[in-house]
């Protein structure tokens, strides 16, 4: 986004010419758009596109300053040269950056009243994934943002400040450059395109974005060119990487199955002594009959091994595989004083470590051009192409089936040998109850069915900026972006498999009628459009209005207009011929169950009006208005309101004039408050009926889950206070210079909409309100320190330090009780229930009644594992109600980020990421308990003083309370993660090799190490996500892992060249 | 109380803002205000809202599981698990849930558990009746025929009967709402809410006698009623057969609520009576078929099907055919020969409960034997499934009243009718001279086999006292694959069930509601 300074140009008397040009230290590129003024004179000039300018210097004047957004001011003595060359070193202050995210009009971070998080993509690191989304993970102060789910093709989970609604998740505004990107996943945008990104967490900044501004607002800005020759960069990155399992996550390889006299594994069914081995089948494949398990019985142990009839098969080892993933980009890049350009095309592939299950591929092309159309007069095009074509299986995808093919893996036994193939060739979809009641093998659904997701997406931005003169700006932006999404999922005839028909077991996705197969085929697209049109007014009553007062007054007015419609069209038919080719049209059945259309619109102005003291204060104030087509033609607007102030304490004359200011250079306090919505979906208020074919005619009914006609939009308030500073440190290399960044903020929704329950006599399950009031607190900080800096040397540290935390303040009627969720007033958002088993025979509930009644107590002791079991029955004691397992959110965050550079040859770079007091429901471990396969099983433990791998505590820690959810399995999952590292080598630069300004090798890992107390695979997973369209980060279902992928770890090189 | 929210639906209300954009994928309900409307709501409120597919896969399977026909092979129920069984060599096998179902089901019945065992049929029958309160309403606002109207009428009538019979034989109290969406907080005895059904049954009653021989009484029907459910019995009844339907229903309320030896002659009359005026056997009743797309029922959503398994392994669904349904059919029994095949004991895991374990499975189609009833055919609208009575079920009722009324032989030629009826191919017991003991056992077992999975052998088993006493003579097979031939079992289950918290937790009882726990 440009923006231009103004001059009043001067008609004093010449004396001089001076000429020069103007370069950044850091590339020695030329510099366009510096100031240049004569030191106590109104008299200056700006650098042209090469950074060359010339200025008619008075006689009367000693220096000229040099003054660019980004680089430290330099004050150049003229004295009698002509030519005057100037170098610009990046103000590593980053106190005068500029962001516009949340102040509307580009705004100096030094005069911010709110917390902005800028980060610069150079400074980010290079994921395997190549999304922006991974790379911003532990970037932003005060965000959790989360990379929860291994499949290729997640997105990541965003959560900014508090849990705010429960009805469309934590997800916050995307924008880029400036219009809502409203149809695109954020894990689609190449990150190599993008020039930096600011985020903006809570209401008090968000309020300009109005009533869906509430959960903050991520803001991408696309690289433009830069003026000068044609600069063309390549990069070439490949990459391994392997699931994580930090727990160490496998299966028993002993077992506790009734066996026969030379430990073969018997079918208890059988009395035969000739017969009763379990033997498979080698044309259906199934097992001759169940085992003989009593997993209950406190006789039982699994201490036998798998050296029989039945052989021990690593089901991880023979499915989880390490994938490659590859990165090319080509990127051109270049301009004039009246244009720019940048155009990149990047392919990145990612394969899946689940063995067969295919991968995904992404394609973008990006294009920024710009061009002066007339002085003042400039025009923006920044398109964006992404093509995404995806293969994973349906049942493994993040947005659809969450892990379908990893859990039936999970919970099989370990004997069933799932590449077996019958004697025609095909795999056997299940062996038989005897290998496993939840096992599903993953050759037969790759076998039978295959999954292609292909999107398209483009984002297209028109910016055009009109500066009049004087005092006026105007800048309209107008943003479409369209997303088709075609998604295919095809599953063969399985009719002349001999298991499946003898399991009556098959691959379905749509309608599990039979075995003959279908294809579904789901079309969904996506227009979001949004048109922005600001004017700002500028006026400094000084220069002006000639009037004595220090004072500059900004006057911003937008309009703001975003249509959103969405279409979704499925379809399926069922049965397939059994040879290829598949078609829907070849089916015997077709039926349509979705075919939906949404239609949104949001309009509103927003006016906001700012005033500057000096460079010492300034204070804003405004409102937003909104109109919303969820609440009908008829509806009012929403009214949102602003205010916020800052206060320089450095520059003030007395700070300036004493001592302090050489030790504290920069002092700001900063406060704002504002209020901002998030709407209720579309058709969240109006009441329906249901409809469904049977036989020839349509029946209407009453959906048991009803809408609300009297919903209102949620509103977020939010107040945060904060400081900026920076400081002098010591003098010479080492220490030289702090930043810190402190922000703490409050905020409360008051109508947060959620589902309540019904009496069921009513005839209706449940019915939305505005049911919930959600309040929410936190600190965020950040350290920027220079550790060392020397001609040759540079270690730069950046630590990120957040903590919230998320209550329920009030529930309407009363509490809502949602699965293993209980939504209760003073309890955190997101608060796992659960029943107990206790540590202590003589554990108090929280009432203070002791669980197990004196009487009982002596039949229990605490085992050597540290649980309370029943002496006889060896199984744990289970409370009978359910209690508070905990708030699973993180207790804070810290990341550390260490950047070394040497002679800018060789960099190496570094970042920890600390989540304290995270805890996870480890789900995937207790169907593993229930299916008795974990290695847990293996474990002995004493009890009445008999040792033993007794499965009856294991199994009895699942049965007999069921699925209910236990304190056992919520486990602590604070982790402390080496997310990234990095060493870059610039050959050019070593080689100073003439005509190549970069011949980069980078060499990263990602996900190295973890240190965990958390016995699942990945402590940073969790499964739930709000919805497939409303991105992944649901607001209550937290901390879960249930069957959920694991993240990868990741080696990768990647070459850049630059010419 | 109304939920203000829902006044739109329940047609009281006018037209509310018209300006509110229309959400353009879902009819509104305004779409059931017109005669064609109001005929598509009529249809899902019986088949959709009244959740048709989970009254058979969870209402009528928990009702056989708990009448022991059937056993589990995934889902760890100590709903289902019986307290105690007593094994042919003195062992004990005792649930996996101590002290036994009653306590388990009652400590399930806390809030944060709200989708216990209590909810599914409370939930099925109170949404079919608000369904049929929001039909009646809007009904009378519609330009129709009268005839039609009453047709609508008659079938919301039967249908409200028909929820509140199941809720008043299944709960120890409950709620009688008329008004759609209403929260009503008197709860009343069971013994209430069977006369509400009645008071129902007797308004569609009523309305029938008007309709008999009327046109568009059988046109408005033939709508209603899917076709796919419009072949063997399921085409629309007449006036008469309807009328029939109820009687029917009346005889069942009166047998499945009360003991049979607590049972009066008076009551054994009025059975006898209804009976006499019940579901004939060329009668057409309320049927369901599964269709193509599921939409009505899909393929497996029954207990039958659940149950087939052609393998070794005792099939790949989620029922097993139970020791104690086998044992009851007699040697010869062709039903038994067409339907069944031994297999080598299959044995459950031990947390599925003990009734798992079975030599037996469920045959899809039959064993091809001519005449003889085939109890499930997995092929799309091939079964067919009763929703509210039935020939077979009369039949007995009345055979039933007849034993008890010392017509002896009367009584066993209706056995013996539906025996042959069925195929069963056995001799006849009528004029063998039975004793009357004899022909009751006769006749138990018959009940248990001739309306096998249709959902009435938990009623059974609490009239006949099993639950309370246990039952003896049980085949049993143990975890070893040892078949006991003469086991007791001793239930323990809750005779009635008290009122699912999802209701009183939302909807706290009034001061003077009658108690909502049963006292079991």
């Amino acid at each position: 986004m440009g923006f231009v300074l103004m001059f009043s140009l001067p008609g004093a008397a010449q004396d001089r010419l001076v000429h020069g040009k103007v370069i950044a230290a850091t590339d020695r590129s030329p510099i366009p758009g510096v100031n240049i003024v004569c030191k106590g004179k109104a008299v200056g000039t700006v650098s042209d596109a090469d950074g060359n300018y010339s200025l008619q210097v008075p006689a009367s004047s000693k220096d000229i300053i040099f003054s660019f957004i980004g680089f430290k001011t330099v004050e150049v003595e003229v004295g009698e040269k002509s030519v005057l060359d100037v170098t610009l070193e990046a103000d590593i202050t980053e106190l005068s950056e500029v962001v516009v995210t949340g102040t509307g009009v580009p705004t100096e971070k030094r005069k911010l009243a709110f917390a902005v998080e800028s980060v610069a993509a150079e400074k980010l690191p290079v994921v395997p994934t190549a999304s922006i989304d991974q790379a911003l993970v532990g970037r932003i102060a005060g965000a959790q943002i989360s990379s929860i789910n291994g499949a290729p093709g997640s997105e990541i989970s965003i959560l900014l400040r508090g849990i705010n609604t429960l009805n469309r998740g934590t997800q916050p505004m995307i924008l880029v450059d400036g219009v809502q990107m409203g149809a695109t996943m954020l894990s689609s945008i190449d990150p190599n395109s993008i020039e930096k990104v600011e985020v903006i967490q809570g209401a008090s900044a968000a309020t300009i974005y109005g009533a869906q501004g509430a959960n903050g607002v991520i803001q991408l800005f696309t690289k433009k060119g830069k003026s000068g020759n044609m600069k063309v960069d390549f990069s070439f990155g490949m990459g391994t990487n392997e699931f994580l399992n930090v727990g160490g996550v496998r299966k028993a390889q002993l077992h506790g199955f009734a066996t026969n006299a030379n430990n073969e594994v018997i079918n208890p069914g059988d009395n035969n002594p000739l017969t009763q081995a379990l033997t498979q089948d080698s044309a259906t494949l199934v097992y001759s009959g169940n085992v003989g398990y009593d997993p209950l019985d406190p006789a039982t142990k699994f201490d036998k091994a798998y050296d029989q009839n039945l052989k021990y098969v690593d089901h991880f080892r023979m499915f989880f595989r390490p994938a490659n993933t590859s990165n090319y980009r080509v990127g051109i890049s270049g301009g004039s004083d009246k244009m720019d350009y940048n155009i990149a095309v990047s392919r990145m592939r990612q394969e899946s470590n689940f063995r067969n299950d295919g991968y995904n591929e992404r394609t973008n092309l990006t294009l920024n051009i710009g061009a002066e159309l007339a002085k003042g007069l400039r025009l923006r095009s920044i398109t964006q192409l992404i093509y995404n074509n995806n293969t994973i299986n349906i049942w493994d995808k993040q947005d659809f089936g969450l892990g379908g093919n990893f859990g039936p893996l999970l919970t099989s036994r370990p004997f069933a040998d799932f590449s077996m193939k019958d004697v025609d060739g095909n795999y056997g979809a299940n062996f038989g109850s005897a290998a496993g009641i939840n096992q599903f093998n993953p050759y037969y659904e790759f076998q039978y069915a295959s999954s292609l997701d292909k999107k398209i997406d483009i984002l297209q931005n028109f910016n055009l900026t009109y500066s009049f003169p004087k005092y006026v700006e105007v800048d309209l932006l107008y943003g479409l972006n369209y997303q088709t999404r075609n998604f295919r999922h095809e599953v063969r005839n399985q009719s002349l498999n001999q298991n499946s028909n003898e399991r009556n077991y098959w691959t379905y996705w749509s309608n599990g009628g039979d075995n003959t197969g279908e294809i579904t085929v789901h079309n969904m697209n996506r227009i979001f459009q949004n048109l922005k049109a600001t004017a700002s007014i500028h006026f400094d009553f000084n220069k002006d209005f000639n009037l004595q007062i220090p004072l500059r007054s900004i006057t911003q007015i937008t309009y703001d207009y975003r249509s959103d419609h969405l279409s979704r069209y499925k379809s399926y038919a069922l049965g397939m011929p059994l040879m290829p080719p598949l078609s829907s049209a070849l089916g015997t059945t077709f039926n349509v169950p979705d075919d939906y259309k949404e239609e949104f619109v949001t309009f509103g102005y927003l006016v906001n009006q700012r005033f500057e003291y000096k460079e010492l204060a300034g204070i804003s104030g405004g409102f937003r208005t909104d109109y919303s087509s969820s609440f009908g033609k008829g509806s009012k607007p929403f009214t949102f309101p602003r205010a916020d102030g800052f206060f320089r304490i450095s520059g003030l004359d007395f700070w300036n004039n004493s001592g302090i200011a050489k030790t504290i250079i920069e002092w700001k306090l900063r406060a704002a408050y504002g209020e901002a919505g998030i709407q209720p979906r579309p058709f969240d208020r109006y009441v329906t009926l249901g409809s469904r074919p049977i036989g020839n005619t349509n029946s209407l009914y009453i959906p048991a889950d009803q809408n609300n006609p009297n919903l209102n939009v949620e509103v977020s308030k939010e107040f945060e206070v904060g400081t900026d500073m920076m400081l002098d440190g010591l003098d010479g290399n080492w220490l030289n210079n702090f930043q810190f960044s402190f922000s703490y903020w409050t905020r409360k929704t008051d109508n947060a909409i959620y589902r309540v329950d019904a009496p069921p006599s009513t005839g209706v399950g449940t019915i939305l309100d505005n049911s919930v009031s959600l309040e929410s607190d936190g600190i965020q900080a950040s350290l920027t320190a220079s550790i060392l800096k020397s001609s040759n040397w540079s270690w730069n540290l950046t630590t990120n330090f957040s903590k919230q935390q998320s209550l329920v303040a009030a529930v309407k009627g009363d509490t809502i009780i949602d699965g293993n969720r209980i939504i209760t007033a003073g309890q955190s958002v997101g608060e796992l229930y659960g029943v107990w088993l206790l540590r202590h025979v003589d554990q108090k509930k929280p009432d203070g009644e002791p669980f197990i009644d004196p009487t009982e107590q002596l039949n229990y002791e605490v085992a050597s594992n540290g649980w309370v079991l029943n002496k006889a029955s060896k199984q744990p004691y289970i409370s009978p109600d359910l209690y508070s397992l905990g708030n699973p959110n993180p207790k804070f965050m810290m990341t550390i980020i260490n950047d070394f550079s040497y002679k800018k040859m060789l960099t190496f770079s570094f970042q920890l990421d600390w989540l304290n007091g995270n805890h996870v429901y480890n789900e995937t471990k207790q169907w593993m308990y229930r299916d008795g396969v974990h290695a847990d099983y293996e474990k002995p433990i004493t009890i009445n003083s008999e040792k033993g791998a007794w499965s009856a505590f294991y199994r009895g820690v699942y049965s007999p309370s069921s699925n209910w959810t236990k304190n056992y399995f919520y486990e602590d999952a604070s982790f402390v993660r080496l997310r990234n590292v990095s060493l870059g080598i610039d050959f050019a630069r070593i080689f100073n090799i003439d005509k190549i300004n970069k011949l980069q090798l980078i060499l990263s890992g990602r996900n190295l190490w973890t240190h965990t107390k958390y016995t699942g695979m990945d402590p940073e997973i969790s499964s739930y996500a709000a919805d497939w369209y409303e991105g992944t980060a649901s607001s209550l279902s937290r901390g879960y892992d249930s069957n959920t992928r694991p993240n990868l770890r990741t080696y990768q090189f990647t070459f850049f060249v630059g010419l | 109380m109304i939920l203000t929210a829902l006044t739109i639906l329940s047609g009281i209300s006018g037209c509310k803002d018209q300006l509110d954009i229309v959400n353009p994928n879902v009819p509104t309900p305004e779409s059931a205000k017109t005669e064609q409307g109001i005929i598509s709501f009529a249809q899902g409120a019986l088949y959709i809202n009244g959740n048709i597919p989970d009254f058979f896969v969870r209402v009528v399977a928990v009702h056989e599981r708990m009448g022991d026909m059937i056993g589990s092979s995934q889902v760890p129920s100590e709903v289902y698990c019986p307290d105690n069984i007593t094994l042919d060599d003195g062992s004990n096998l005792v649930s996996i849930h101590p002290p036994g179902q009653k306590d388990y089901l009652r400590i399930t019945n806390i809030p944060s558990m709200k989708y216990n065992s209590f909810y599914p049929e409370w939930r099925d029958m109170y949404s079919l009746n608000n369904a049929m309160n929001t039909l009646l309403v809007n009904v009378d606002q519609i330009e129709m025929s009268e005839s039609k109207k009453n047709t609508i009428k008659t079938w919301a009538y039967f249908w409200k009967g028909f929820a509140y019979s199941r809720i008043g034989s299944m709960y120890y109290a409950g709620i009688i709402t008329d008004e759609p969406f209403m929260i009503i907080n008197n709860y009343v005895s069971k013994e209430a809410i069977l006369a509400e059904a009645e008071l129902n049954f007797s308004k569609a009653e009523e309305l029938l006698k008007s309709l008999k021989g009327d046109l568009e009484f059988t046109e408005a029907l033939n709508k209603l009623i899917p076709s796919v459910c419009q072949k063997g019995k399921g085409f629309s009844p007449s006036a008469d057969e309807w009328l029939r339907h109820i009687n029917t229903l009346r005889a069942r309320n009166i047998l499945v609520n009360n003991t049979t030896a607590s049972m009066t002659a008076a009551q054994w009359d009025d059975i006898l009576a209804l009976t006499s005026n019940g579901i004939k056997q060329n009668d057409n009743t309320f049927t369901v078929r599964t269709d193509e797309l599921g939409n009505l029922l899909c393929t497996y959503c029954y207990v039958e099907a659940q149950a087939i398994g052609p393998d070794a392994d005792g099939g790949g669904f989620a029922a097993k055919v139970g020791e104690r349904l086998i044992q009851e059919f007699k040697t010869g029994d062709k039903r038994f020969d067409n339907n069944f095949r031994q297999i080598t004991a299959w044995i459950g895991p031990q947390y599925s409960g003990t009734g798992s374990n079975t030599r037996f499975v469920l045959v899809d189609k039959g064993n091809g034997m001519a005449g003889v009833v085939v109890m499930v055919d997995v092929e799309v609208g091939a079964h067919e499934l009763y929703i509210a009575g039935s020939y077979e079920e009369n039949v007995l009722m009345l055979a039933e009243a007849n034993i008890n009324k010392g017509n002896i032989d009367a009584g066993l030629a209706l056995i013996d009718e539906l025996r042959n009826y069925q195929g069963a191919g056995l001799a006849a017991t009528a004029g063998t001279g039975l004793t009357s003991e004899q022909a009751k056992e006769e006749l138990r077992r018959e009940r248990r086999v001739g309306l096998a999975f249709r959902g009435f052998s938990f009623y059974d088993a609490r009239r006949w006292g099993f639950l309370k006493n246990g039952r003896t003579g049980c085949v049993v097979v143990d975890f070893d694959g040892v078949v006991s031939t003469n086991a007791t079992i001793q239930y323990g289950y809750l005779e009635y069930w008290d009122v699912p918290v999802f209701e009183f937790f939302y909807n706290p009882p009034s001061a003077d509601s009658a108690p909502l726990m049963s006292p079991d």
